[in-house]
């Protein structure tokens, strides 16, 4: 659209090949630099959004409840390995792709020889790898603990998946234009599918959590409120709660089992708990 | 151009020439291709995953810049601490600096998924990430490059027409103390934190440690000083003529050897201490694991130790050995190899062997495998392809070397 205009002008003068050049040169020099500006303006780094966002960690579009601490608890030795946590997981956040899985799951041996089924979401660590070493800040915890990502931020770098040692994060290699195999049976997608390059991971579907509590809902107890894979399993070994509310579901599972977290020794204080697999042979 | 001593005919000499810069294009052409592919069909084109992330761009981001450290190093040793003698190699560490950064950058922005967003860590800032500050230091330290280079370019026969940007030129070469300076922190910072990219990683015992950082800018101190004086020899030598006084060679092989005794002996320390007199848990489970799936040990003793250090040091240290040019082209690409193969170990080792976190034992045994496709290939030889390309058009047309007569005084 800019070009337009000095493009037509540059015609007559062909006549004259030397002055045209130099012409055609500042021409088209002025036409790059109005594209590169109005590039910059609108969606570049000169645009209101990227003003606002300089030196800016927080991100007031997503920040959570501060009074709220939200945990999950994992029963190992009541799960059954249906794998349905998982599915439902893939279908809520639509993750067509199963090498993309949020929510993993695998069949597992303890060092004793019990055989049980491992399954992680993110665990929300406190002190998160992944949200410090990310250059442009678009992953970060949010007020109730959730590690959450801004995927209009990220630029696909991957140091955070460098980074997590719990191999949580998944990048979009290529766009996903691939059918949900998990719709409808599992789920319906309540999220908008990840565009290609960025990274992607589990959100505790912090979007259930914060339109239940403007719904006066209580995430872990009100299904609507509650993450897919908690709601789905059929033995109820996924527990999901308000760490700061003494009578959560949460919190009285943790006081009522002997739960450890994975690889404590790392130093990220993650926030879901596991019950040991051979508990009820000991 | 018109000083140098041409003994082969002028004419196979125009024709290696072409022939020279046609391969070069070829392989451009052939990595443009590979990067279009890239961005039309996404990352997924390359051997990289989830668990292995990062792989042969990164190892050849960080060797890049590794290897053109001897801009700084050359711009502080001559216009800050004024040590005049090695006034003669200092553009060309500069050149080849730029080239080693510009280089990295080209990969960086196809490795990365939105270059479109290339621009965010300026503006979205997390000062609490060492990446963050990797690229500022990085963008930052560019300019730097970009303004120490801009008299050598203005003092080409292009700008013969506009007298007056050279005079500018000239002003800004006035600078050069600042600039080394500005140039000597940002380096310090950014080649060592490029280090600490892996060394800061808790999760991660295999990289967790401090010393990742001070190897890391040592190893590029000993690399840039190599890379410099390697391509040095070669124009000369292609060229047939004296660009350094034999004197001056000396003291750059030495220097050259003398950083990289400071990189091997605190290797040394650092291989004994995390696995010789102690043993960490994550750290040797994850040795054992590349020990066990990948040349891992191999690698690191012979290429990264033997042949990157220890023969090269000898070679260059010894007054007898460094008077042969032969041994002295030999143990400064040694060096360059050994840097490149510790980036790609150290980049895999993290990955490739990942840490354990299941509570269960099944899981304990594997590992993630990773090879670089031919498109992640041909994208890197373009790269270095227009590095090299670039660095020839620079020596032919640009005053990077001094003239014979300046040299051997």
């Amino acid at each position: 659209m800019t070009s337009k205009t000095p493009s037509e002008g540059e015609k007559p003068k062909k006549k004259n090949p030397l002055v045209s050049r130099k012409e055609f040169l500042q021409i088209a020099g002025a036409t790059g630099a109005a594209a590169v500006a109005t590039q910059l303006i609108t969606s570049g780094p000169l645009s209101s959004d990227a003003i606002q966002g300089i030196g800016e960690q927080t991100h007031p579009e997503s920040e959570g409840v501060a009074k709220h601490a939200w945990c999950m608890a994992i029963d190992l030795s009541k799960c059954i390995g249906c794998q349905y946590c998982v599915w439902a997981c893939q279908a809520t956040n639509d993750v067509p792709d199963n090498d993309m899985r949020w929510n993993v799951g695998f069949p597992e041996r303890t060092e004793s020889g019990t055989d049980f089924f491992m399954t992680r979401p993110c665990l929300h660590c406190e002190e998160a790898p992944c949200v410090k070493v990310c250059p442009v800040g678009a992953t970060w915890i949010r007020k109730d603990g959730i590690v959450t990502m801004d995927y209009k931020r990220c630029i696909g770098c991957r140091y955070c998946e460098v980074a997590c040692p719990y191999d949580v994060r998944r990048f979009n290699w290529e766009i996903s234009l691939k059918e949900n195999p998990y719709h409808p049976t599992w789920g319906t997608a309540e999220v908008e599918r990840r565009s290609r390059g960025v990274v992607e991971k589990c959100t505790f579907c912090s979007h259930r959590i914060d339109r239940g509590l403007t719904q006066g809902l209580t995430p872990g107890i009100d299904r609507e409120a509650t993450p897919a894979c908690v709601n789905i399993c059929p033995v109820n070994a996924r527990v999901f709660g308000d760490h700061n509310d003494p009578d959560s579901p949460l919190s009285i599972f943790i006081k009522n089992n002997e739960t450890f977290r994975l690889r404590e020794d790392f130093g990220t204080e993650p926030k879901v708990h596991y019950v040991r697999p051979e508990k009820e042979e000991i | 151009m018109a000083s140098f001593d041409f003994s082969i005919p002028k004419e196979s000499r125009e024709r290696a020439w072409w022939i020279w810069v046609g391969v070069l294009g070829l392989f451009l052409a052939i990595g443009l291709f590979g990067a279009i592919r890239v961005f039309v069909k996404g990352l997924h084109v390359t051997g990289l995953s989830d668990q292995v992330p990062w792989g042969l761009w990164i190892t050849q981001d960080l060797s890049s810049i590794a290897t053109g450290a001897g801009a700084f190093t050359f711009s502080a040793i001559v216009y800050l601490f004024r040590i005049k003698k090695y006034q003669p190699i200092a553009r060309a560490a500069v050149f080849v600096g730029f080239l080693g950064y510009t280089s990295a950058m080209l990969a960086l922005a196809i490795d990365i998924g939105r270059p479109d967003r290339f621009w965010h860590p300026l503006v979205y800032w997390n000062v609490h990430s060492v990446l963050w500050e990797v690229t500022w230091c990085v963008i930052l330290y560019s300019m730097v490059l970009v303004l120490e280079f801009l008299p050598i370019m203005f003092e080409g026969k292009f700008f013969d027409r506009w007298p007056q940007v050279r005079k500018y030129g000239a002003l800004i070469h006035k600078a050069s103390p600042v600039f080394a300076a500005i140039g000597l922190v940002l380096s310090l910072l950014h080649q060592s934190s490029l280090g600490a990219t892996y060394g800061v990683l808790s999760g991660r015992a295999i990289w967790y440690k401090p010393s990742l950082p001070v190897m890391f800018i040592l190893s590029a101190i000993a690399g840039g000083i190599s890379m410099t004086l390697l391509l040095t020899i070669l124009v000369g030598k292609l060229n047939r003529r004296k660009i350094i006084s034999r004197e001056l060679q000396n003291d750059i092989s030495r220097l050259a050897g003398f950083a990289l005794l400071a990189y091997l002996y605190l290797k040394l320390w650092d291989w004994a201490a995390t696995s010789y007199y102690s043993q960490s848990p994550g750290a040797t489970e994850a040795i054992a694991l590349l020990q066990s799936t990948t040349p891992y040990t191999q690698t690191f003793w012979w290429l990264e130790i033997i042949l990157g250090g220890v023969i090269p040091a000898i070679i260059l240290l010894s007054p007898i050995l460094r008077k042969n040019d032969r041994y002295t082209l030999l143990a400064l690409g040694s060096i360059i190899m050994g840097v490149t193969v510790n980036r790609w170990n150290v980049t895999l080792s993290g990955l490739v062997a990942p840490p354990h976190w299941s509570p269960g034992v099944l899981g304990r045994i594997l590992s993630a495998p990773y090879l670089p496709t031919w498109n992640e290939i041909i994208v890197s030889l373009g790269i270095i392809a227009y590095a090299l390309l670039a660095f020839s058009f620079g020596v032919k047309y640009l005053p990077i070397f001094p003239k014979d007569e300046e040299a051997v005084h």
